[in-house]
């Protein structure tokens, strides 16, 4: 008897989950939705960091760049895919001999979004504007503290004095210190854009995407999509189940490289690999007494298999670097092979310091993934030759906060990724505490070397001073993965820039 | 008259436990190690440009202060604007508050869709095996982690069939049909969890009223037993359910704090993660505190209408 | 198959017990031993449950991440009885303002979402076991204390209680001769529940990142550091959910069968 009435119970529920059923199916046909393929007028791309602002001038964080930078604003010079500097709103450049004029002519017909041109006045106003607003950066404001003066020579040429030579300068005015912003926009830069790129910004829903829309006023060639999404993902594992679910078109930059194994159907997704600008450095704290001691710094990188830790926490996927020094860069040289896996010298080293009977070193970590991985690794292979570790885990501001600013630490594992970092280290006050007066005068002349023969040879040296004095262990450099879906081509495989640049994107489809 | 004074009385507790619970989530946030300059300044900062920017934020106040400024704003409405953004909060919390409160709702929905019949099923059937696989589902319901029932969902209904979007959130306004597709997943994860908690209460709160005399009574008249529940049983268990949806409502809102990221959904849950990782305690406070209030307010409206509709009931919390 | 539950109770608990005693003293592999050559292998000998990302033993890590989860479950529920057990027996003992306070805070706790204030402090102190852990047995003190609090009203309302306060025995007496003893198996039953509940938040915590660090094995951990892998080595995510599972559902189901057992009266109830 309560059997026969059981069910009727369950018809209105029933009849809810054929509703639900329905819906879903309703919605499977549905393909105008943001998930399903990439039209040729619409691309969703998964990224990980989201903007902290829309002025990219006045805002750290890698989100805003990679979104806006030569997709909405563009520069004089951009820095391209294999790492040179080529114009973009400026045709040509010359550098006066003494290496303090540089002389740009700009694209006649390049127009803001607005329909305005960008005259010369236009552009040194920009300039301007970024060198004396009091929000800009600390980092943009350091990159143009040897600007002295900027000046419309005529309607179409911008003149540029430097205090000295510089051969970092021009390679920072292709990011976003040399963004050229239309200066009737000024005052509105924190809620809309104005720039001069293919795209337009469009909406930022704060928390989940930012939109960007084809720029209909173009001066150059026009956008290939009509609308594109960066959608953000805090944790990465949810980014590559909406590709996998087709939810997103492109994953920018894949940050679990064990989870490549599931886009390795070519018919369906392309994956391409290329190197970053990201050192990760196992920084050690100079002013720690065991870690003053070179034996010691160097029994720590001689007990760290290297290859053995890219295999484990980042899937093999990455590059062997033993300095701070990405493969891109012109003065880059293979040094990885300097320490050997050689645990045995990492004991006598450490018996030689004073460390025989052991040794124990603190190592807060950031809550990131590569960071902890490592730092379990690392801790478990210092075992081995006699050091304790002791790991923790802390969110990013704690991290900066015990770490960055009371250095208040032994080792620590971070990705550098701010292109030609390695000049950091000739900061004493950076972190590391890093003081080599030999390394700092290297860097001093190498930024002003006449030649870039002598630029590059000064560098080098540089590098090997790192190395030889192990300064840090470079554990490896990042990897850059990106992975598109079968409708989308012309992904760039190095990240040299902090754009992610749109312009070379297109859809197979046409 | 007694019921308005017991009402009044209710209320004047909710007002003095919003303050307390002001204060505490107040002081337990600014207890947190390092502040919003380190997150602006970033790997950038000097000592003059932190103490420099914490006096520009007001951050070099006394604490007592701080609260008192930031408990007359709340009660003004002006929840302050972000540290790091300078956005209002308002306008930071609001369209994600749409988010939580969707995903939060479905998922009390669905508990109850689910726990109802689990729950009346394995009380009708206690005696026998069906009641005992009924109760031992919601044993293994109660046991999986939320998260990974939304990591099981995602694979078989996103990544596999692609029935459903594997995360994120449309608009109710924008798209109506999206923004239930896109909340099916985790409000059914959200449920799973929440409906076998409470479809244990179901169960305890049916076999409560199988065993009472009247009910036996109207079985003897001729009632039959699904009809009688339905008509009878219901409407005397939905007492002690409803008061124990609202303590759920605590345990719900953490519930969505995770499944909000496993599904990227940019609700407070996410906002909350977000921020507190920059140390912009002006959102931080304000997510927890409206979190807070709601399950207050929503427990003091479910007692307050206990007493306006039956004022026998006013011990009910004796009866949990 | 009254039985069932009761068994299938001690032997799950049982097991995980066992694990984290054993693991005092032995496992097949040190936990933290790395061992890049031998990664990802799947079951077998002699990893009887196949290594991780880094060629760590899994089985082993599991033993080890009994012994982390036995340990927060007995630090919650500890805090939990120290503060909620004595603040519950305070409010059913007394009345008036006392009562009434005490049990407006436990309303005001229990309503607050104690876990996310845990979140955020384990977010920002690094995420040791300790706090992840204090965090939880904060959050349990209401249940604690509504527990107590019941089992004493109804033991102060029977006669022999009456008795003894008119022969002048202490209000401190009471409570450990005749309310304690009465009240302590609904306190164990209890226990036992919020030992599961304890586990599961850890789990989230680990997942969310925050709870225990990186190189302490917990099960809750091994599901997080596991995810990545989810497409290629499934069942590194597997272990530690079936674990998860087992012993969250052995200590509910024991709590249940406890109940029915100390209580007859209890059985048709709940």
């Amino acid at each position: 008897m309560g059997r026969r009435h059981g069910w009727k119970l369950f018809t209105p529920i029933a009849a809810l989950l054929a509703a639900m059923a329905l819906l879903t199916l309703a919605g499977c046909s549905n393909t105008g939705d943001p998930g399903g393929s990439a039209s040729a007028s619409s691309l969703v791309v998964g990224a990980s960091l989201e903007p902290t602002g829309l002025d990219i001038t006045t805002t750290d964080g890698a989100g805003g760049p990679q979104a806006l930078l030569y997709n909405v604003y563009e520069t004089l010079v951009k820095i391209n895919g294999v790492g040179n500097l080529v114009g973009l709103l400026a045709t040509d450049w010359t550098v006066s001999p003494d290496g303090t004029t540089y002389t740009f002519s700009l694209q006649p017909h390049a127009t803001f979004a607005n329909g305005d041109p960008i005259t010369a006045q236009a552009v040194v106003d920009s300039l301007n504007h970024i060198r004396t607003n009091p929000s800009t950066t600390a980092t943009i404001k350091a990159q143009l503290a040897i600007v002295t003066d900027a000046v419309a020579t005529s309607r179409s040429t911008v003149q540029v004095t430097l205090r000295h030579r510089s051969h970092f300068w021009l390679y920072n005015m292709a990011g976003p210190a040399g963004i050229v912003i239309d200066p009737k926009g000024f005052s509105t830069l924190g809620t809309a854009t104005a720039g001069s790129g293919p795209y337009v910004f469009k909406a930022w829903n704060k928390g989940d995407s930012v939109t960007l829309a084809r720029n209909t006023n173009y001066w150059g060639n026009e956008a290939h999509f009509g609308s594109v999404t960066f959608k953000y993902f805090a944790d990465p594992n949810a980014m590559t189940t909406a590709m996998k679910a087709g939810d997103i078109n492109i994953i920018s930059d894949l940050t679990t490289p064990s989870a490549l194994g599931q886009f390795s159907d070519t018919s369906k997704y392309t994956v391409v690999k290329g190197t970053s600008n990201g050192e990760v450095v196992m920084g050690f704290n100079h002013d720690s007494a065991p870690l003053k001691k070179l034996k010691v710094r160097q029994a720590i990188i001689y007990a760290v298999d290297r290859k053995a830790l890219l295999d484990s926490v980042w899937g093999g996927q990455g590059t062997l670097i033993g300095s701070m020094v990405p493969p891109t860069d012109p003065y880059y040289e293979n040094l990885a092979g300097y320490y050997p896996y050689d645990p045995a010298k990492a004991k006598e080293l450490l018996k030689e310091a004073g460390y025989g009977k052991g040794l124990t070193l603190s190592m807060p970590v950031p809550n990131l993934s590569y960071a902890t991985a490592s730092a379990q690794f690392v801790a478990a292979q210092l075992k081995q030759v006699g050091i304790t570790v002791k790991v923790q885990q802390q969110d990013f501001s704690t991290w900066i906060s015990q770490v960055f600013q009371k250095g208040d630490y032994d080792l620590t594992v971070v990705n550098h990724v701010e292109p030609k970092d390695i000049v950091k280290w000739a900061d004493k006050n950076y972190y590391w505490h890093y003081d080599n007066p030999e390394f700092n005068l290297l860097i001093a002349e190498a930024d002003q070397a006449p030649t870039d023969a002598e630029f590059i040879s000064y560098m080098k040296q540089a590098a090997e001073i790192l190395t030889t004095d192990a300064a840090g262990d470079f554990l490896f450099l990042f990897p850059h993965i990106a992975i598109c879906d079968s409708s989308i081509s012309g992904i760039t495989a190095n990240e040299v820039t902090s754009s992610f640049d749109l312009t070379t994107l297109a859809s197979r489809n046409n | 008259m007694a019921i308005t004074r017991q009402i009044l009385g209710r209320l004047t507790t909710l007002v003095a436990s919003l303050l307390v619970a002001s204060a505490g989530i107040f002081v337990a946030l600014n207890a947190l190690p390092g502040d919003a300059t380190a997150a602006i300044l970033g790997t950038n900062a000097d000592p003059a440009a932190i103490s420099q920017l914490r006096a520009h934020l007001g951050l070099d106040r006394p604490l007592w202060v701080r609260y008192l400024s930031w408990l007359h704003g709340l009660v003004t409405g002006n929840l302050g604007t972000s540290l790091l953004s300078g956005d209002p909060v308002a306008s930071l919390i609001w369209p994600r508050f749409g988010v939580t409160l969707s995903l939060v709702t479905l998922g009390m929905v669905l508990s109850v869709v689910v726990a109802m019949p689990l729950g009346m099923y394995a009380a009708v059937h206690r005696r026998r095996a069906r009641g005992f696989i009924a109760a031992t589902l919601s044993q293994l319901g109660m046991a999986v982690p939320a998260f990974v029932a939304g990591i099981v969902l995602v694979l078989v209904f996103a990544v596999y069939l692609r029935w459903l979007p594997a995360g994120g959130y449309t608009d109710l306004q924008r798209d109506p049909l999206e923004w239930f597709r896109h909340l099916i997943l985790p409000s059914v994860s959200l449920a799973l969890v929440n409906g076998s908690l409470l479809a244990r209460y179901v169960r305890a709160a049916f076999v409560e009223v199988l065993t009472e005399d009247w009910f036996r009574t109207a079985r003897a008249i001729g009632w039959r037993l699904w009809p009688a529940l339905w008509r009878h049983g219901v409407r005397n268990a939905a007492t002690s359910l409803i008061t124990v949806l609202g303590l759920q409502l605590a345990t719900v809102f953490v519930g969505a704090v995770v499944i909000e990221q496993v599904f990227a959904m940019p609700g407070l849950g996410s906002l909350l993660l977000d921020e507190v990782g920059k140390r912009d305690l002006v959102v931080v406070q304000a997510v927890v505190m409206l979190m807070v209030a709601l399950v207050l307010i929503v427990n003091a409206l479910v007692d307050v209408g206990y007493l306006a509709l039956d004022p026998r009931l006013r011990g009910r919390r004796e009866m949990r | 198959m009254r039985r069932v539950p009761l068994i299938f109770g001690l032997v799950a608990v049982g097991f995980v017990v066992v694990a984290a005693l054993l693991a005092l003293v032995w496992t097949p592999y040190d936990p933290a031993v790395i061992d890049p050559v031998h990664r990802l292998g799947g079951p077998g000998w002699p990893h009887v449950l196949g290594t991780d990302t880094f060629g760590r033993d899994i089985a082993s890590r599991l033993m080890a991440g009994s012994r982390t989860c036995l340990l927060v479950g007995i630090v919650a529920v500890a805090f939990a009885s120290a503060f909620g057990i004595p603040l519950g027996m305070l409010a059913g003992m007394t009345h008036g303002v006392v009562s009434r306070v005490v049990l407006r805070a436990t309303d005001l706790l229990y309503a607050f979402p104690a876990i996310l204030v845990a979140m955020l402090l384990a977010a920002a102190f690094g995420g040791s076991s300790l706090t992840g852990t204090l965090a939880i047995g904060i959050a349990t003190v209401p249940v604690f204390t509504r527990v107590a609090r019941a089992g004493t009203l109804s033991v102060m309302s029977q006669d022999y209680i009456w008795a003894a306060r008119g022969s002048g025995i202490s209000w401190a007496s009471i409570a450990v001769r005749h309310v304690w003893p009465n009240i302590a198996p609904l306190i164990g039953v209890q226990a036992s529940v919020s030992f599961g509940m304890a586990i599961l938040a850890e789990a989230s915590l680990s997942y969310l990142g925050l709870a225990t660090p990186p190189t302490t094995p917990t099960w809750g951990r091994m599901l997080y550091d596991a995810q990545a892998q989810l497409f290629n080595a499934p069942l590194l995510t597997l272990w530690p959910a079936a674990a998860i599972v087992v012993a969250v559902m052995g200590f509910n189901v024991l709590g249940d069968a406890l109940r029915d057992l100390l209580d007859p009266r209890l059985r048709e109830v709940s």
